[in-house]
């Protein structure tokens, strides 16, 4: 298989996909590593009382499932020395605990810009077990 | 009262790091009170360690060894252990303070619409990271308070390392807001 670059990469390619499955100890432990401790994600009692969101449960930190598709992004261009310029995304559904998520992307543009400035737009998304769209992203992402 | 979460501080920071987030919620920066066009410098600063880096690459489970094998890291081309892309939401939640400007990103109530961040640079273990604040939009939508404040990322050398344009739909005041904030505290 040829080695990802900037030349190699075509519109269309995909990235391989990541799942990551979400649960309670999972957001407490992404409350601590991110110190974002809303109670939306960490005190399930509290959601129960306010029915936040009209679910009642906690949802996962937004910022959680942008890191999964960042994860995406890191996984397929850093071996090669690639960096993320840029992550732009849009949370479309709640992720409460029991969802299991699988993210993705594909290349929809190239930059031809200069060396080390040259750079591809990666469309991401987090879709759940049961196939609903959590979120989208659009990324950029340097290539040597 | 919030839930204890003792038993997953692990570093330093998480450790000083205050999670009951209705503790100082009277404090908090509303959304009809933001001045669009203020800026402000956080009050703390951030000081990268290895922990703090294994630790957030751990919390969003990511098991690349760049983000998570100091040895592997050093190995590879970038030479030493690399930052999870969005690593500067950490530092973020540590740099603005529990009471008065940012502080609107700890309300409970708000919903995550979707967030744009931009990375200039890699973080580097032993910088000394400072956060600028600008006030950038408060719209409404649906009747729904949307709010943005940009935070710029500068190193100890006042190198620019991110920008996070960080969106919130808020609680649209002071009352709505302690209005969730009385139902936490009444558990």
């Amino acid at each position: 298989m040829e080695k990802l670059s900037f030349d190699s990469v075509k519109l269309g390619d995909t990235l391989p996909e990541i799942t990551r499955s979400v649960d309670q100890e999972a957001i407490w432990l992404n409350a601590a590593a991110s110190l974002d401790y809303n109670p939306v994600h960490t005190d399930p009692e509290w959601c129960a009382r306010t029915s936040h969101l009209g679910r009642g449960s906690t949802v996962a930190h937004g910022m959680m499932t942008m890191s999964f598709m960042a994860t995406v992004l890191s996984n397929w261009a850093y071996p090669v020395g690639g960096k993320v310029k840029s992550m732009e995304s849009k949370f479309i559904n709640p992720v409460p605990p029991g969802y299991v998520l699988t993210c993705g992307g594909r290349v929809i543009e190239k930059h031809f810009i200069g060396a080390d400035r040259n750079y591809v737009t990666i469309e991401l998304y987090a879709n759940s077990h049961e196939g609903l769209r959590c979120a989208v992203c659009r990324a950029e992402v340097i290539l040597p | 009262m919030a839930v204890k979460l003792d038993r997953f501080l692990k570093t330093e920071k998480q450790k000083a790091f205050g999670y009951d987030f209705f503790l100082d919620a009277e404090s908090y920066e509303v959304w009809d009170e933001v001045k669009i066009g203020a800026e402000y410098w956080s009050e703390q600063t951030f000081e990268v360690t290895r922990e703090d880096m294994l630790a957030y690459a751990q919390g969003v489970m990511d098991p690349n060894p760049l983000f998570n094998d100091e040895e592997h890291a050093r190995q590879s081309m970038y030479g030493e252990l690399v930052p999870h892309p969005l690593f500067c939401v950490v530092i973020a939640f540590w740099c603005i303070s529990t009471k008065g400007r940012g502080s609107w990103i700890r309300s409970p109530g708000a919903i995550n619409p979707g967030q744009r961040i931009e990375v200039y640079d890699h973080f580097r273990i032993g910088d000394v990271i400072r956060v600028k604040q600008t006030a950038w939009d408060r719209w409404t939508r649906r009747d729904w308070h949307y709010l943005t404040y940009k935070l710029d990322y500068y190193d100890q050398n006042d190198v620019l390392k991110a920008i996070w344009y960080c969106t919130l739909i808020l609680p649209e005041s002071r009352a709505k807001l302690m209005e969730y904030v009385k139902t936490g505290r009444e558990g």
